[in-house]
Order: structure tokens, then C-alpha cells, then sequence
């Protein structure tokens, strides 16, 4: 997977964009069984249908609906497919494939030949013919990966209509409101959940320049460059500095040379030298120095990033280990040290607690988790009044049987499906309702109990207090009862 | 012993559960021991007004299964252990099991999640639970109520604190909730209602009237496959689109949007085209009632119910309601602009079922609507003139003579009634209800007449009928035996001898004397040692009552639940009396006492600390009474209006 799908953190911004990734995987595969029919039935729309049909035969009732406005819509989407990709040619496309095939059998081969050869010479390695065999294998793996990129490539257009399809399609009445709130969530999260990459990519990008290429000069710094901590450094001793302002205030130690007003001035801006020359500034943007990355200006979709911050940012949040660990909560991993602040920031407060042990930073978010698990609820924290009694209604043992915790995604395409496993018509319809988020199943097998307490009957704090007995009552028969 | 042998048990039985009114039963239980017993174990209901009772009571009445705690002092987790221990010990150990209703509305907030989770596992048949107006109750309580899986019918009214998570507790562990209200409980918000929507399938009652919850509620309130009726009133948020929204279901039979300022006619509409089965349409204080929407309610074949209170109507709007509605059997004009003669008598034209009638404030109908209604609609019920002062005897008697079935009149402030207009409407003999307040025109001869004829009145208002005077209540305590509710406020000329003769009225339980300065002690004293049931009592004003009155209450009066002792002459030991020894009190005013000092009210309210749940004082007390004692109040959920 991705490497977002690392984050395992637990906050529903997660989730979300896990839930991203799943969508363009579902998307994917939605196309590729398209392909297969396509080739299978010669463009039949209808023995496609019949085709879903027979595997939704064995769904429960309430489902079906649904399910079949899915197939209604990915239909759609691959009559608009036809016709908006007519440049796209299957043969090409099984050319292609079969020249990977090779490709991925040479490369199979060669490994097979340096293991067999390693054994047989158990002696130390020679480095040079190692290192050549790597270069070798890493330069047919990467032409493989730019093959299998651009041959995926010419889907493209058809993936992303089905991807919008599949994404409206789970909108009956009963759900909108859920999806309404749930969509413009995602951006908000932007401001909210700190975590995620792909979320702060979008910050970065702010909203989504399109420049044509070409009209921009693409710097691309080294990785090392990238990673280095500071980036001026002081020519007489070699401290690093972050920034320039700072190296000048360090260089006045070095001596009275450097405390002239002159040494001291902010060197002039290379856009007024340029401008002074009159010549016609070229916007820079910058590339991403790991190949195969769609901020790499290789990369067939390349998306520039607008700053040197930017790079940073985006090259450590994506490339880099996340070495960055929230002390509070200590699951949460950053790797930069911004993203960790403002997670600190709102780490442990106001966290929305199910039943079920999950935690959320929002309560619309633990209400759409609620809604979506049969049994689950949420958790009310315990009294400040030292009565810790966990309220958590977590009996019913249908809600951790209910079979959506095992609901598992590498069976691709059939994880739209699956939804057989669940045994009540409420809680499989309104799971129904947004079939693209089965993000948050993936907790493995049942659920971790939560805290789960009793309430002591014997309470000897109970204070009977009535004051009855001191009076006399005229008529006692009449009072009691009416 | 010759009936018994007549009548065996299961005949006695049957006889005894047709048997509905209080004081029958009572009567039917001092027959014999046999009568006592079938009474005992027959008995399903019981309403509890003094706790000292309840272990005796449930003890004589083992097959009780809805118990009503609401108009006991003081409910709370202490009582509740007790209760429910001693109903498994003795013999009532079924009520541990088979008890189905609860009512525990108004019980402080001695009451907590401890003592609702002891019910929730003791009273796992519980189907019916009233919660209401227990201002403190929260989500942790809300958390032990979602124990009780198959309750279906739940009242939260004015829960203030309970949030979305307790709604979402209560969502999930009741899913066969089928009647829910959460009218006030203001933190719930539209994230509660989604989710609720999501889990309560079986519901198909739902109040959720004066919360800030925003179309998107309704949206999803709409996918409730079975609901039924949804009160809705006063939702500033929802508009016409949230209308709309209800429109793609299609079981709504009721539906009340009073007072929603977004909301117009057009939105109505939607609702009505696609719930054709809609039979009560309540809709006070639309802002105009659109030709589209008189002409959508032609669709509705079965409304029986259309209330317009507050809207502008016209003679031609009044036409269209009566020929698009033909089946309709209440109609409420109360305050509607533009309720002439004409417009009722094509209203009321084609309508012989009505059996409601409003037209409260309508100030331009005379006689001649008053008369063609009762032409027109013989088996009216109820009729509300409230305000209608053109309306004289002459309209009342075509009313008494037509409408034989009438059981509740409201003629407030109908200054053009007089004795023989209540002359005729004494013809009506089932009269139940009787509201006369502000009709200065009327004397004892008139009501001498409602007193001879009417015996089943259990409510009356005499409020400021200064031509009422100690005969009236005299004839009133002869004929109507089953007055509950009396208000004989500012009847200036009333004495001691007719608040003794009050005394007689056995069922009385509220009465209200305001401003009665002809009665003294002796005439309180007088009525409190009879009128043994009175829970309700107003004496404000009542200035020339001494401490012997005051005395007599606190001797005898003991199911008295609220008092208004606002502006009388009470002194601080009577007072302290007065509030120790009614162990029933509850609500106590206490304003302008002119001859309590502040430790007469120290005293009073130490006295009263444990049960009260209600007093209200002069401000200038706040800072003079021991804080220690506001913190007792406080603490036992007492609330202090400082007026």
C-alpha cells in the first residue's frame, strides 16, 4: 500500500484518508473489471448487468436496491468512459501488458541467476559486481514501474469517472444529510487533523494551480539537500543556520568586517536584480526528487510544488519516517515537527470515546461511526464525582459478531459487496449508505472490550431522607391513593 | 352475604374493571371485604401521592404494573433502592418483573443515573417511562434508561441536560422505541436527531418541538418508515425545504408545526401532496394561508383534525377548508383575523361530525354563528367563545337546545352572557367543563341554575364574577358533587359561610381564592377540616385570613401539594407549621409576607427542605437567608424563584 496507509493512528482524519485511498482503489478495480469485460463480452452492456446480477443474487433484499444503482451508475460511467476516451485501444494495451510480462520474467530470471551464483560462491562478494547487478536490476525495475505507470495512464480518465460515479453513488434520501456533512469534512479537516499527507498536500497546493508546463522554471533540490537541517552555513566555522538573517547575526562574532550596515543588509532580492536587468522573471516551482512521485517532474501527471517549504514539507511527510512521536498520546507519528505542534495542540482534548474503544476528534465523526456499527455507542467519560462506572452498552453480542469487522479488502472488488455478513437490515443499510467508507473496519476481529462495569446495587451512599414520621395524619386511608 | 353468593369472583371482577372513576372505586372498596379484595388484585394502576404509602399501597395492590410516582414529594435514588428492594422482597415481587409504566416526572434531582439503572435492571418489561421535567437529568441518566431494551415509549421533556450522546445511548439501546419526546431538551441538536433516525426504526411518535434543529433533521426524520406523527412546534431553524425533505415519506398521520417562523404555506403543501393520509394538521401562525395549500387539502381524505390558530382567514378561505375537508371533526380558529359571521356559517355548513370548535378571540362572531353552529353541527363537544363578547343568551340558547352533548364551554370574558344565558346552557347536563371568568353580567340566580342541572361539572371559572356570592357556592357544593377544579378569585362578596359550604365538595383538589377579603380564618379553618383531597391552593390577597386558617391547613390539609401564600397575614410559626407538617407540599409561594421575618423563612424552609422542589420569594431575601440553607435547597434540586 501507499505509505499513508502506514498512519494507524486513530482519529478520524485518518480515516479519511484511508478512506481516499480506498476509493481510488475501488475505483481501479472497477475499471479493471471493465477492461476484463470489455474484452470478454465486446461492449454488451446487458451481459454485464446480468453478469453483477448473478453475484448479487446471493444479497439480502434491502440491498439490492443499492447495489443496483451502483451497477446502474458504473455503467454510466463506462458509457462515458467510451465516449470521452476514444483514443484508448485495448490491443495497445494487451502490447503493452505482455511486454511487461517479459520484462517482469528477464528481471525474475537475472535475481534467480545472482542468488544461484552467491551460493554457489560462498566466498566475500565481489563489490563492484554487486553493485553493477544493483544498478542493473534497479534500472529495469524502474522502467518496468515508468511502463506499468504509463500504461495505467491511458485509464486514467476512465478511472476518475468512475470514481466520481461510485462517490455519488451511495446518496439515497435517507443518507444524504450523513454524506453531505461527511464530504465537506474532508477539507475542513485540513485545518483539523494534522496527520494525514495527502491532506496537507492539498494545503501546500493551495488551491490547484494549473500552469502549463513549460511556462515555469522546475527546480529540483537533492534529497540531501532537502533533509539538511540548515541550509546557510558560516563560511569560518561551518555552523549551519535555518535562515540567512540568522548566519549574519552569527557572523558578527566573526569579526568588525562583517558588522557593517552593509554586511548586515539583507542581500537584495534576486527579483529586483532580474528586474533590473529587464528580463522576464520565469515562475519557479519545484519538483520532488523521488522518482516515480507525482511531485516528481517526471511523473506523467506532475504537480509542481510552489516553495522550497513546500518540498520539504511534502518530502518528509511522504518519503521520510515519521520519527516524530505525540508524547501524549504516543501513537500518533509525525515527521515534521510542525505537524507534531499542532497535534499536541489538540491531542487528548475533547475526544469523542465509543464503546468500542475508538476515539475521535469530533463528534459528528463519532456519530458517523456510531451509525454505521450496530450496538456501538458512545462512551461517556467518567464523573468527576470519583463515580467511575464505564456506561458503555456494549451487550449485545450481535454488535461484535455482526461480522463488519472482518470485512477485508484484498479481495478487491468484492469488497463493495460485502456486505452479506451483516445480519440486520438497519445497520446494513445504513452502512450501505456510504459503502466507499468502510474505512474505519478495519479493527481485525472483534472489537476491544471496553471498560465494562456494573452498577453496585449494594451503593450504601444512597441517603433515604423523609421526614414523615413526626406528623399525624387525619386520615390516612384517603391520602395514600388516588 | 347473599350478593356474594350471587355474584361469583370472576363476575365481580369484570364488574369491577368497568368501574373508572376514583371516587366509585373508593365507594366499591367499602362494600365487603370481597369488593376490597377483587379491587386489590385487580388494580393495574396507581398513582402515588404521598411516598410514606407507597410500600403499603404496592403491598395491597400486588398486580399493579404502571405506578405514577410524579405527584410524590420526593423521588430520589434512596427511594427508588427501597422500592425496588422491598417489591422483590414482599409479596409484590411481580412489580420487580411486570411493572410497565413508570411515571417519574418532576422528581428532582435527587434522583440519579443510580437509582434509573436500578430500574432499568429490576424493571426489565418496562415499556412506558416518563422522565419529564426533571431539569438535571443527563446524559449518564440517559446512558442508564438505554438499559431497558423494549421500551417503546419515552417521555424526556425538559431534560435540559441531555445532549446528542445521551439521545445516541438511548437510540441504540431502545432500538423498539416507538413514541419519543424531547420537547426543550435544547442541547440536542441535528447530529441527535440523524443518528436516532438511523437507529429507531419502530418509531412513530416523535415530539421534538422548540429544539434548534435545522431541515437536516428532517431530512433524516423522513427515512422513519413508520412514523406516524411529528410534533414540531417552535423550530426557528426548519423552513419549507425541511418540509419538503418529510415529504418523501408517506405514513405521517399527524403533524403539528406550530409557531415555525421559516416555515410557509408552500412547504405545507409538499408535506400534504405527499402524505395523503395526514388526519390532524395542526399549523398555528402560518403567515398566510395560500390558495395552493386550501387547495391541497382536498387531497386529504381523511383529516379530521385542522387547527389555523394566529392566521389571517377570510369568508372565502373558511368557504374552501369546508368544501376541500369533509370529514373534519375539530377546528381551531383560536385568535385567526378575519372570523366573521359568514365565514363560519360556510364553514360549519357541511360539518355535523365536528365535535371541537375553537374560536377563541374571534371577536366579530355574534349569535347568528353561534346559532348556525349549533344548527349544524349537533354533536359538538367542545366550543371555546373565549372572548366573543357579541355572543348573548340568545346564541346560548339555540346552543343548549341543539347541542345536547356539549361537555366543555369556554365563555370567558363573554360579557354578553347573563343568568338566563346560563339559564339555557344549564340544559346541557354533561357538562364538564365550565369556564365563565370576567362575565360580570352573572349572579347566583344563573349559576344556581348550572348548579341544579349540571352534576358532572369537575371545572369551573369564576374568576372576578363579582356578582357571585356565598349562595352560588352553596349550590354548588349541593349539585356539583364532582367539582376538582374551582377558581372563585376576586368574587369579592364570598364569605366564610361559602367557604364552608366549599367544605362539602369532596372532590375538590384545586381551588383558587385570590383576593377574597370577606373570609377570615374561620372560613378557611372551616373548609380545610372537610375538604380532605385539596392539592392546589391559592390564597394571594387573602389578607383578612388570621393564623387559625393557616393552623387548620397545616393540621388538615395534608395532600396539599402547592400553596400561594403570596401577600397573606401568616406569622412565622404558623408559616414553619404549615410547611413542616405537609409532607406533600412541593411548590410553595411566599411573597410579600408583610409579617415574616427572616427567620421565620429560615425556619419554614429548614421545615420543608427535604420535599420541596419549588419556592418562590422576594428577591431581598437572597442575600439575608443563611447561605447554608440555599445550599441545602440547591443541593436537594429545590428551585428558588426570586421574584
Amino acid at each position: 500500500m501507499d505509505p499513508e496507509a502506514e498512519i494507524c493512528g486513530d482519529t478520524w482524519g485518518t480515516r479519511s484518508s484511508l478512506s481516499n485511498s480506498v476509493q481510488e482503489k475501488s475505483a481501479d478495480f472497477g475499471s479493471q473489471q471493465q477492461l476484463q469485460k470489455k474484452w470478454d463480452n465486446n461492449n454488451n452492456n446487458s451481459s454485464s448487468i446480468m453478469d453483477y446480477g448473478f453475484r448479487i443474487g446471493q444479497q439480502q433484499p434491502p440491498l439490492e436496491e443499492q447495489v443496483n444503482r451502483q451497477i446502474n451508475n458504473s455503467i454510466q460511467g463506462k458509457n462515458s468512459n467510451e465516449n470521452k476516451s476514444p483514443e484508448w485501444d485495448p490491443s495497445a494495451m494487451l502490447n503493452n501488458l505482455s511486454f511487461l510480462e517479459q520484462k517482469i520474467h528477464q528481471l525474475n530470471d537475472m535475481v534467480h541467476l545472482i542468488i544461484t551464483r552467491k551460493g554457489r560462491v560462498p566466498s566475500k562478494p565481489d563489490e563492484l559486481l554487486t553493485q553493477q547487478q544493483q544498478q542493473l536490476i534497479t534500472a529495469d525495475l524502474t522502467s518496468i514501474i515508468v511502463q506499468l505507470i504509463s500504461t495505467a495512464g491511458t485509464l486514467l480518465p476512465s478511472v476518475k469517472t468512475i470514481g466520481q460515479f461510485s462517490q455519488f453513488t451511495p446518496k439515497p434520501a435517507a443518507a444524504s444529510p450523513d454524506q453531505q456533512h461527511q464530504q465537506p469534512n474532508n477539507s475542513m479537516d485540513v485545518d483539523h487533523n494534522y496527520s494525514t499527507t495527502e491532506e496537507h498536500e492539498e494545503h501546500e497546493d493551495g488551491e490547484a494551480e494549473h500552469l502549463p508546463p513549460g511556462s515555469y522554471e522546475i527546480l529540483q533540490l537533492e534529497k540531501e539537500e532537502i533533509l539538511a537541517p540548515h541550509t546557510h552555513f558560516c563560511t569560518i566555522c561551518g555552523k549551519g543556520f535555518k535562515r540567512d538573517a540568522n548566519l549574519r547575526m552569527h557572523m558578527r562574532g566573526h569579526g568588525d568586517e562583517y558588522k557593517t550596515p552593509a554586511a548586515l543588509a539583507k542581500p537584495p532580492a534576486i527579483k529586483e536584480v532580474s528586474s533590473a536587468a529587464a528580463e522576464p522573471v520565469m515562475i519557479k516551482r519545484y519538483s520532488c526528487p523521488f522518482s516515480g512521485c507525482k511531485r516528481n517532474k517526471d511523473h506523467k501527471k506532475f504537480q509542481p510544488l510552489k516553495t522550497i517549504l513546500c518540498v520539504k514539507n511534502h518530502y518528509k511527510r511522504t518519503h521520510c519516517d515519521k520519527s516524530y512521536v505525540c508524547s501524549r498520546c504516543n501513537t500518533k507519528k509525525f515527521s515534521v515537527m510542525a505537524d507534531l505542534k499542532t497535534h499536541e495542540k489538540h491531542c487528548g482534548r475533547d475526544k469523542w470515546l465509543c464503546s468500542c474503544g475508538t476515539t475521535f476528534s469530533r463528534k459528528d465523526k463519532l456519530f458517523g461511526h456510531i451509525a454505521l456499527f450496530q450496538g456501538h455507542t458512545p462512551a461517556i467519560p467518567p464523573d468527576e464525582t470519583k463515580t467511575v462506572v464505564a456506561l458503555a452498552h456494549t451487550d449485545d453480542p450481535a454488535a461484535d459478531d455482526s461480522g463488519l469487522g472482518r470485512m477485508d479488502f484484498s479481495s478487491g472488488d468484492q469488497a463493495l459487496m460485502d456486505f452479506k455478513s451483516v445480519d440486520d437490515p438497519v445497520g446494513a443499510v445504513a452502512s450501505c449508505f456510504s459503502p466507499l467508507n468502510f474505512d474505519s473496519c478495519n479493527f481485525g476481529g472483534g472489537f476491544p472490550e471496553f471498560n465494562r462495569q456494573g452498577f453496585d446495587d449494594s451503593e450504601a451512599s444512597f441517603s433515604f431522607l423523609l421526614s414523615g414520621g413526626s406528623c399525624n395524619y387525619s386520615n390516612q386511608k384517603t391520602g395514600g391513593e388516588s | 352475604m347473599s350478593i356474594l353468593a350471587v355474584l361469583t369472583e370472576d363476575l365481580l371482577v369484570r364488574v369491577n374493571s368497568r368501574i373508572e372513576d376514583g371516587a366509585d372505586r373508593r365507594s366499591w372498596r367499602l362494600v365487603c371485604k370481597e369488593f376490597l379484595r377483587v379491587d386489590s388484585l385487580t388494580r393495574k394502576s396507581l398513582r402515588v401521592l404521598r411516598s410514606e404509602f407507597i410500600f403499603s399501597l404496592l403491598r395491597r395492590f400486588p398486580n399493579v404494573d404502571a405506578l405514577d410516582l410524579s405527584a410524590c414529594p420526593r423521588v430520589d435514588d434512596g427511594m427508588l433502592t427501597l422500592l425496588l428492594a422491598r417489591g422483590a422482597a414482599s409479596t409484590t415481587a411481580s412489580l420487580r418483573w411486570n411493572l410497565r409504566s413508570l411515571n417519574l416526572s418532576r422528581a428532582t434531582n435527587g434522583m440519579s443515573f443510580k437509582g434509573l439503572a436500578l430500574i432499568a435492571s429490576a424493571c426489565s418489561q418496562l415499556e412506558k417511562l416518563d422522565l419529564s421535567y426533571n431539569c438535571r437529568l443527563g446524559d449518564r441518566e440517559a446512558a442508564a434508561i438505554s438499559g431497558i431494551e423494549g421500551l417503546k415509549e419515552l417521555r424526556l421533556d425538559k431534560c435540559l441536560e441531555v445532549t446528542d450522546v445521551g439521545l445516541v445511548k438511548i437510540a441504540v439501546g431502545c432500538q423498539k422505541l416507538e413514541k419519543l419526546s424531547l420537547k426543550w431538551c435544547m442541547e440536542i441538536s441535528d447530529l441527535g436527531v440523524n443518528l436516532l433516525s438511523v437507529k429507531c426504526w419502530s418509531l412513530k411518535f416523535l415530539d421534538i418541538s422548540y429544539l434548534k434543529v435545522t431541515n437536516e433533521s428532517l431530512c433524516s426524520i423522513a427515512s422513519l418508515p413508520k412514523l406516524e406523527g411529528l410534533t414540531m412546534v417552535g423550530c426557528p431553524l426548519v423552513n419549507d425545504s425541511g418540509l419538503e425533505f418529510l415529504s418523501r415519506g408517506h405514513s405521517l398521520k399527524e403533524i403539528d408545526i406550530s409557531r415555525c417562523e421559516g416555515v410557509s404555506s408552500s412547504g405545507l403543501v409538499s408535506l400534504i401532496r405527499a402524505h395523503c393520509n395526514l388526519m390532524r394538521i395542526i399549523a398555528g401562525y402560518l403567515p398566510e394561508l395560500s390558495a395552493a395549500l386550501l387547495d391541497s387539502l382536498k387531497l386529504l381524505k381523511n383529516l379530521t383534525t385542522l387547527i389555523i390558530n394566529g392566521t389571517q382567514v377570510s369568508d372565502t378561505v373558511l368557504q374552501t377548508i369546508s368544501s376541500n375537508c369533509k370529514s373534519l371533526i375539530e377546528i381551531g380558529l383560536s385568535k385567526c383575523i378575519g372570523v366573521t359571521n359568514v365565514g363560519i356559517l360556510q364553514l360549519v355548513s357541511s360539518h355535523q361530525k365536528l365535535k371541537v370548535l375553537d374560536l377563541t378571540c374571534c371577536g366579530s362572531v355574534t349569535d347568528a354563528a353561534v346559532c348556525a353552529v349549533a344548527d349544524s353541527c349537533s354533536s359538538l363537544v367542545r366550543l371555546k367563545l373565549e372572548a366573543c363578547y357579541m355572543v348573548t343568551e340568545k346564541g346560548l340558547e339555540r346552543l343548549a337546545s341543539s347541542c345536547l352533548l356539549l361537555e366543555e364551554v369556554d365563555l370567558t370574558d363573554c360579557s354578553g352572557i347573563n343568568d338566563s344565558g346560563l339559564e339555557c346552557l344549564s340544559r346541557c347536563s354533561r357538562l364538564v367543563s365550565l369556564k365563565l371568568g370576567l362575565c360580570f353580567t352573572i349572579s347566583d340566580k344563573g349559576l344556581s341554575y348550572i348548579a341544579a342541572n349540571c352534576s358532572e361539572l369537575c371545572e369551573l371559572d369564576l374568576y372576578r364574577c363579582t356578582g357571585i356570592g356565598d349562595e352560588t357556592l352553596a349550590a354548588l357544593s349541593n349539585g356539583c358533587k364532582k367539582l376538582k377544579k374551582l377558581n372563585i378569585s376576586y368574587c369579592i362578596e364570598i364569605t366564610d359561610r361559602g367557604m364552608k359550604s366549599l367544605g362539602s365538595l369532596g372532590e375538590l383538589v384545586d381551588l383558587e381564592m385570590r383576593g377574597l377579603h370577606n373570609v377570615t380564618g374561620v372560613g378557611l379553618a372551616a373548609f380545610a377540616a372537610m375538604s380532605k383531597r385539596l392539592a392546589d391552593l391559592d390564597l394571594k390577597h387573602c389578607e383578612n385570613i388570621d393564623d387559625s386558617g393557616f393552623w387548620a391547613l397545616a393540621c388538615y390539609s395534608h395532600n396539599l401539594r402547592q400553596i400561594n401564600l403570596s401577600n397573606c397575614n401568616i406569622s412565622d410559626v404558623t408559616l414553619c407549621m404549615v410547611m413542616g407538617n405537609l409532607t406533600r407540599l412541593q411548590e410553595a409561594k411566599l411573597v410579600h409576607l408583610p409579617n415574616i421575618t427572616v427567620e421565620g423563612f429560615e425556619l419554614a424552609l429548614r421545615a420543608c427542605c427535604v420535599r420541596i422542589k419549588k419556592v418562590k420569594m422576594v428577591s431581598e431575601l437572597r442575600l439575608l437567608l443563611s447561605s447554608e440553607i440555599l445550599e441545602i435547597l440547591h443541593a436537594k434540586g429545590c428551585i428558588i424563584r426570586w421574584d
